[in-house]
C-alpha cells in the first residue's frame, strides 16, 4: 500500500507535469460522445473562445470545413477502435481566423474496452503551414515561369529555323545571279574588257564566291542546334586518326602529327568529330608557314575530367585580341593571310557547350596555340 | 522556245526566278539541249501545260515532255504540289522529274523522294558547276534514258 506521503509525492509530480504540458501544448478532453469536458488555457487563447463556451460542445465548434469527410471519419474510427490518431488539422477560431495544429488524440478505455474519454494534445504549426503554402506557391510560380520561358525559347528557335531557311533559299538566289553572270562575263567577254575592268569583275566574282561560302558555313552552324544530341561511347584515338587522315589527304604539305593517349569519352560522334576537324584544320592552316610544322594532340586528367587538347607551333595570336574568338565570323587574321570564314571555332564552342563541357585556349604571337576542351562537366 | 508544235516539247522548265531561268536556259543552250523548251513561270502554269488546261486547253496530255525541270519553291502552286499531281496521274507518272532546289536544307527535299522525284539538283551558287549539272542531267534524261511508251 502506498503511503500518504508517496501519494502526495506522485500528485505533486503529476501536477508539475500538467503545468509543464499546459505551458507547451493545447489540451482538450472529451467524453466518449465527443463532448468537451476540459480545455486548458492555451486551447482557449488560440481558439479565442471562453472556457464556458467550449465545455459541453463538441469539436465542430472549431471546424474549419477544410478537411474532407473521409479525413474526419478516419480520425473518429481510429480513436473509437481505441487507437491513437496523429495528424494535422486546420481549425477555425471564434473570430473566423484559421490556425493549424499538429494533433495527437489518445483514447482511454473503460473496463469493457470501450473508449471512456479522449485526450487531445496539440501544438500550433500555423507558421510552418503558411511557410509550406508559400513554398508551394513559389514553386508553382517558378514552374509557370519555366513553362513560359520554354515557350519563348521555342519561338526563338522556330524563328532561327525560319531564318536559316530563308538564308539558304532566298539569299542564295541573288548570289547565284551575281556569281553566274560575272562568271559568264569573265569566261566569254573577257576579251572585250580592259585589264582594269576584268580586275574589278574578278573582285565581284570573288566577293560573291566568298559570300556563298559564308552562307554555307552559317547554315552549318545553325544546323548544329537542330541536330539532337546523342551520347555514345567514342573511341577518341580512332576518331582523331580518321580526322588527321582526312585532312592529310587533301594536303600535300608535311605536318608532323603526334597523337598521345586519348581516353574514350561519351558524346555525339557526329558533333565531336566536327570539334576535332575544326581544331585540326586550324592547326594545319596556321602552321602553314613553318618549316617544321608540329601538331600535338593529347589528354590531361584533372579533377576526374578529361581535358583534350590540340597544340600547334604555328603563328599563334595575341591573347589580348582573343576574347571574341569563339563568336561567329570573328577572325584574328585577314583573308589574305589565312583563308577562313570565322565559323569553325564557333562550331567548336557550340558543340562543347551542348555536351556540358568547356573550351579554352592558350596562345602567343608566333609561338603557336593550344586549344583545350572537356565534354563533361568538371 | 517553242510551243507551236506541242508534240515536240522535250523539256518543260518550271522556274520563277528570272536570273535562274536565264542561266538554266543558257546552260541548256550551251549543251545543245535548247530545242523545244517550254517555260512555265509558276506551278499553275506548269500544271496547265502538262494537263492541257487553261491557256493550254486542247493540248493533249499524251504529248508528254521528255523531262521536267521543276523548281521547288514556286508562286501559286508549289513545286511539291506540282510533283504530286504529276506522279499521282497515270498519264503523267512516267515523265522524269528533276527538282531544282536552292539547298539540301529545304525540308521538302525528303518529301520529294517520297512522292517519287527522279533526281534533284541543288542549284550551286558556283555557276560553272550549276551549268554542268544542268547539262548532264538534261543529257541523261533526253539522250540516254528511254522513257517507256
Amino acid at each position: 500500500m502506498a503511503t500518504v506521503r508517496q501519494i502526495e509525492g506522485s500528485l505533486k509530480e503529476l501536477n508539475e507535469l500538467k503545468a509543464a504540458l499546459d505551458e507547451h501544448a493545447i489540451v482538450a478532453i472529451t467524453d466518449a460522445q465527443g463532448k468537451i469536458t476540459c480545455v486548458n488555457e492555451k486551447f482557449c487563447s488560440i481558439s479565442k473562445y471562453a472556457r464556458e463556451e467550449l465545455l459541453g460542445q463538441d469539436h465542430r465548434v472549431i471546424n474549419s470545413g477544410f478537411h474532407s469527410k473521409e479525413y474526419i471519419r478516419d480520425l473518429w474510427t481510429t480513436i473509437a477502435r481505441g487507437q491513437v490518431w496523429r495528424g494535422e488539422i486546420k481549425n477555425k477560431a471564434k473570430d473566423g481566423s484559421f490556425y493549424w495544429v499538429d494533433t495527437t488524440i489518445v483514447p482511454f478505455l473503460n473496463e469493457q474496452g470501450k473508449p471512456r474519454q479522449y485526450i487531445a494534445i496539440r501544438a500550433e504549426i500555423t507558421a510552418r503551414k503558411n511557410a509550406e503554402a508559400e513554398v508551394r506557391k513559389l514553386n508553382a510560380e517558378l514552374e509557370a515561369r519555366v513553362v513560359s520561358r520554354t515557350a519563348e525559347l521555342e519561338t526563338t528557335n522556330k524563328e532561327l529555323e525560319a531564318f536559316s531557311y530563308s538564308v539558304s533559299h532566298d539569299l542564295r538566289a541573288p548570289l547565284r545571279a551575281i556569281n553566274g553572270f560575272s562568271e559568264i562575263l569573265l569566261s566569254e567577254y573577257a576579251s572585250d574588257l580592259t585589264d582594269e575592268a576584268r580586275h574589278y569583275l574578278e573582285r565581284i566574282r570573288n566577293g560573291g564566291v566568298r559570300m556563298a561560302s559564308l552562307v554555307d558555313e552559317l547554315l552549318k552552324f545553325t544546323q548544329l542546334n537542330r541536330h539532337s544530341l546523342q551520347r555514345l561511347k567514342i573511341n577518341m584515338t580512332d576518331m582523331v586518326q580518321e580526322v588527321v587522315n582526312e585532312l592529310k589527304q587533301g594536303n600535300s604539305r608535311s605536318v608532323d602529327t603526334s597523337i598521345g593517349h586519348l581516353p574514350d569519352c561519351d558524346g555525339d560522334p557526329v558533333l565531336v568529330k566536327q570539334v576535332w576537324m575544326n581544331l585540326f584544320s586550324n592547326a594545319f592552316k596556321y602552321t602553314r608557314n613553318r618549316d617544321h610544322a608540329v601538331v600535338e594532340v593529347g589528354c590531361q586528367q584533372k579533377n576526374g575530367a578529361y581535358i583534350y587538347f590540340v597544340r600547334d607551333n604555328g603563328v599563334g595570336f595575341d591573347m589580348k585580341y582573343a576574347q571574341r574568338i569563339f563568336c561567329v565570323f570573328q577572325r584574328l587574321h585577314t583573308v589574305e593571310e589565312f583563308e577562313g570564314s570565322g565559323v569553325g571555332l564557333a562550331i567548336v564552342q557550340r558543340v562543347v557547350h551542348r555536351h556540358g563541357g568547356r573550351v579554352w585556349f592558350d596562345a602567343a604571337p608566333d609561338r603557336g596555340a593550344t586549344f583545350y576542351f572537356t565534354l563533361n562537366g568538371e | 522556245m517553242n510551243n507551236i508544235t506541242d508534240g515536240g516539247i522535250e523539256i518543260l522548265l518550271v522556274e520563277d526566278n528570272p536570273d535562274d531561268l536565264e542561266m538554266t536556259l543558257r546552260a541548256l543552250r550551251k549543251a545543245h539541249l535548247a530545242n523545244n523548251i517550254q517555260v512555265a513561270r509558276d506551278g499553275a502554269e506548269a500544271l496547265d501545260f502538262i494537263f492541257g488546261t487553261g491557256p493550254h486547253a486542247g493540248r493533249k496530255v499524251e504529248n508528254r515532255p521528255k523531262v521536267i525541270l521543276l523548281d521547288l519553291k514556286l508562286p501559286k502552286v508549289d513545286g511539291i504540289e506540282v510533283l504530286r499531281r504529276i506522279k499521282g496521274d497515270p498519264r503523267t507518272r512516267m515523265i522524269p522529274v528533276v527538282m531544282l532546289t536552292s539547298s539540301k536544307e529545304q525540308p521538302d527535299v525528303n518529301e520529294c523522294y517520297g512522292i517519287g522525284v527522279n533526281s534533284y539538283i541543288v542549284k550551286p551558287v558556283n555557276f560553272e558547276s550549276f551549268a554542268s549539272a544542268v547539262a548532264e542531267l538534261g543529257m541523261y534524261w533526253l539522250l540516254l534514258n528511254h522513257p517507256p511508251g
